[in-house]
């Protein structure tokens, strides 16, 4: 079955953040909770050059997801198109998936007492929606949606 | 499967349930996005970018997509209010919208009969493309003095430009330079006057050579190819140093030189003035670099200049932007594809020929304040602020009694916020039009609500050098919000100017569109109008200059008196113009670091805006902070010899140590007082308005780099 999965072109990234704010607008994530956002890596030296990126951290939608084994409720699951949902209904706020996940990706809401993680737009997907983020608001047009293998064919050797 | 298509507006429509889509013309910064909004029940559902637009192809940033909660906001001026304490006292009550015009026009027409038109002072900030309106406002009114961000911002673009080559160039991204060279500007979070970040970003995809010109390793420094972290306020130097390689290793565009300029022997006088190694000293960037930079820019065609508001806001505003524009025309760029172009407008009624300056008098005109003193931006019925607060304080030349501040929170974005504040709470009578009741706003007399760009008709991008203009389309409506264009409109016929305006602004539009044989309702249904494109004009036509020549020697400067070339000044406060000050405020302060979300002093009440930026933050080079005792997230006090305001200290290294860079127009919404934390963490509490400090042609208040001291804040019962 095809893939779906978000590539990120980190190099691209200007670092305006209007991602966070498409995922808000989609999402409605409550104020603090972050499904996607921006980090800067730097100003250092490196190899004597000045060195200054920003990172777009989301859920990477693991092959094999920590945050999924370490789940007591089973709230988390991958489907076979390759996006991993967090289904919030069953999500009793144990945390235990935000200490598995290797990527800082998942947040805990404190007022809904769930822990919140992209799930890739997945009711957008299923229509034939790209994910918010993903829908060409991107200045950079550094984020893409689609078959990460494919993708990543196609991009700099330095995505993730 | 499902297909996947961006921007697939027919699957929103039917996935969501909305009920329409607007195309509109995003204003949120000065301007410029395509957006669609999607309606549902009368209100707006969602915003997402355009991609038939041409300025922005279907991007958009987190400003424009965050609209919706701008309009909605709760604390959002919903009807006209009068203060009924005093000021700053927050005590207001809602009152008519006629009985607040016929009070602001009764004030307006008592002044104008006992002291003169000149002493109502209209004015807007940046402006929300009401600038012309204002400006037909006042000129049919009789006052010469409209207070706007121009002296510093983009005015002097224009003006300086006109002077040059007739228009303003504008890089041509369309077609892609192969080198571009961003000059103090970080277009990707500002998305600047006539540009976006999205084109420019994608002719470096393309594979553009990048020069970036920042005293801050932006991530455009650190993507570029030839890094110039230069000395702040030392642009002027930086660029002539670079014309001084151009002309001396004769990189120049040999055609252009001899058949096309003005003032080639003086001007090559004067860039001999600026040898490599002491364009070093001054602007502590290695001569090699410079060298370096100035040889890729001058032998990669087609080049191109990002340049913006950064060098305005200082002493040498005028010949820097001059110096710039001398590297654009010497390297053969201008009017080319993929280098700096002289567009062409759609032949509509420009701005110049809306804002009626021809029916002001000379007589009315020659009273503008500080006209005699600042002659390149009084020619271009631009005025310096310090001038109309010394009016108001000292009354002047003459009395001013009256602001109408439409757009413009000047306690907040003026150099020298004090002075302006004391200015604010001596004036008469001060009527304001905003959407909040901003710290400016809370020294009003009369607050009237203004609409927002999704609250009404207008001609988008009317005022710009790009070639396009773009219908911005009515979606909603909130409160009893009126748009300025619709509420000067009505002033206007309140206060006997009638025949010149319309029974609704809607006349106003179809005058605008008039010559081109349309009206407002047919270019309501077109996505947008562009001007006729054509290249190297000025091989028929000459420039549009006194000489016809691409002026390096302005012809006009040397007739206000000015000099005639670009030349550098040290910034007023430095380490080499004040070296005793130096001593006390070691630092040099830049304050102009621009920040996703906001727009200046905008939006800090937008809560997905706010959430990517909540405090105001200082950036301190970690071995500074060492020094000083500074522990990063800190707040610190950051002091000049006018006062001091607290920021949180943020670690930096990609600057030099002797630099901290302070973010500007920091209020906070939340705080309720009246006051709302003006003078808390505002860096113009720092700058200064001195006119001697101003840029002696435009009048541009020098807020872009001063001396500082940081240390950190002590909180009570510390004693360490």
């Amino acid at each position: 079955m095809k893939q779906y999965g978000l590539v990120i072109d980190q190099e691209a990234c200007w670092g305006c953040k209007t991602c966070e704010v498409a995922c808000k607008q989609e999402n409605g994530a409550a104020d603090g909770i972050k499904l996607i956002y921006v980090s800067e890596d730097g100003p250092r030296m490196v190899d004597g050059e000045p060195y200054f990126v920003f990172r777009v951290n989301v859920c990477r939608h693991c092959d094999d997801p920590p945050c999924a084994d370490a789940c007591p409720e089973e709230a988390i699951t991958k489907r076979e198109d390759g996006i991993v949902v967090m289904d919030y209904e069953q999500c009793t706020g144990c945390q235990l998936c935000i200490e598995a996940c290797p990527y800082n990706a998942i947040t805990f809401d404190p007022d809904k007492g769930v822990a919140q993680k992209c799930n890739l737009c997945h009711h957008r997907v299923d229509k034939g929606l790209l994910p918010a983020c993903a829908d060409n608001i991107c200045l950079a047009h550094c984020i893409f949606f689609g078959d990460p293998e494919e993708i990543s064919q196609t991009l700099d050797p330095l995505t993730p | 499967m499902p297909e996947f298509v961006s921007s697939n507006i027919a699957k929103e429509m039917e996935i969501y349930g909305y009920d329409s889509v607007v195309k509109s013309h995003c204003r949120m910064c000065h301007g410029g996005c395509g957006v669609l909004i999607y309606l549902k029940d009368g209100k707006v559902a969602k915003i997402a970018g355009d991609p038939d637009c041409p300025i922005n192809h279907g991007t958009l940033c987190s400003k424009g997509l965050a609209s919706a909660q701008l309009a909605y906001h709760p604390d959002r001026l919903t009807t006209p209010v009068r203060r009924i304490g005093p000021k700053a006292s927050g005590k207001w009550e809602r009152i008519s919208w006629d009985e607040a015009l016929d009070t602001i026009a009764e004030r307006i027409l008592r002044y104008k009969e006992e002291f003169g038109a000149e002493s109502i002072v209209p004015g807007y900030g940046t402006g929300r493309e009401n600038e012309a309106v204002i400006y037909r406002f006042a000129n049919l009114l009789g006052t010469p003095n409209v207070l706007t961000a121009g002296h510093f911002c983009y005015g002097p673009r224009i003006a300086t430009s006109i002077l040059t080559c007739g228009t303003n160039p504008i890089v041509d991204y369309e077609n892609h330079p192969k080198c571009i060279m961003v000059w103090g500007n970080n277009l990707v979070i500002s998305n600047p006057d006539c540009y976006k970040g999205e084109p420019f970003s994608v002719s470096l995809d393309k594979g553009a050579k990048l020069i970036a010109v920042d005293p801050r390793l932006t991530r455009i420094a650190a993507r570029s190819d030839v890094w110039l972290p230069l000395r702040p306020g030392t642009d002027t130097a930086l660029a002539l140093g670079m014309l001084n390689v151009i002309v001396n290793e004769e990189l120049y565009d040999r055609e252009f030189v001899e058949n096309h300029v003005h003032g080639w022997k003086p001007f090559v006088e004067r860039v001999n003035e600026y040898p490599l190694n002491k364009v070093e000293k001054i602007t502590w960037v290695p001569a090699e670099k410079i060298r370096e930079a100035a040889r890729l820019f001058a032998t990669t065609r087609p080049a191109a200049i990002q340049w913006g508001v950064a060098i305005e806001q200082q002493v040498n505003c005028a010949d820097n932007n001059r110096a710039l524009m001398a590297l654009m025309g010497l390297t053969g760029n201008i009017d080319i594809p993929g280098g700096q172009m002289l567009f062409s407008p759609p032949k509509i009624r420009n701005v110049g020929q809306f804002g009626a300056h021809k029916m002001l008098s000379k007589e009315q005109a020659k009273k503008r304040l500080g006209g005699e003193r600042f002659r390149l931006g009084g020619n271009f019925a631009i005025i310096n602020p310090k001038c109309v607060w010394d009016a108001i304080l000292e009354e002047k030349p003459y009395p001013v009694k009256m602001l109408f501040l439409i757009s413009s929170n000047p306690v907040m974005t003026r150099g020298n916020a004090r002075e302006v504040y004391r200015a604010l709470e001596k004036v008469e009578f001060m009527a304001v039009s905003d959407f909040f009741l901003t710290p400016t706003a809370e020294l009003a007399d009369i607050v009237l609500p203004a609409a927002t760009w999704l609250e009404m008709d207008y001609i988008g991008d009317f005022w710009k050098r790009h070639g396009h203009i773009l219908p911005r389309r009515k979606a909603i409506s909130v409160g009893e919000c009126r748009s300025d264009h619709e509420m000067l409109n009505d002033l206007a016929h309140r206060v006997g100017q009638g025949e010149y305006w319309w029974d609704t602004f809607e006349g106003g539009l179809d005058y605008i569109l008039e010559p081109m044989g349309i009206s407002w309702r047919d270019f309501k249904k077109m996505d947008f109008i562009r001007g006729d494109v054509t290249y190297q004009k000025y091989k028929e036509k000459g420039f549009s200059t006194p000489t016809g020549k691409f002026e390096l020697y302005s012809t006009l400067l040397e007739k206000w008196g000015y000099d005639p070339l670009p030349r550098f000044r040290e910034a007023p406060e430095s380490p080499v113009s004040t070296p005793e000050l130096y001593k006390d405020y070691p630092y040099i302060l830049i304050t102009g670091r621009r920040l996703p979300g906001f727009f200046h002093s905008e939006n800090r009440q937008v809560p997905w805006l706010r959430e990517l930026h909540r405090e105001p933050v200082v950036e301190i080079h970690p071995e500074t902070a060492e020094k000083e005792g500074i522990k990063e997230g800190d707040w610190i006090l950051i002091e000049s010899p006018r006062g001091k305001v607290r920021q949180r200290a943020k670690f930096f290294a990609g600057m030099d140590p002797r630099i901290v860079s302070a973010e500007h127009a920091w209020w906070f919404p939340e705080k309720r007082d009246p006051g709302h934390g003006w003078d808390e963490s505002n860096i113009n509490i720092l700058t200064d308005n001195a006119y001697e400090s101003c840029d002696p042609a435009m009048g541009a208040t020098h807020v872009r780099t001063l001396l500082c001291k940081i240390y950190p804040e002590k909180t009570e019962g510390d004693n360490s």
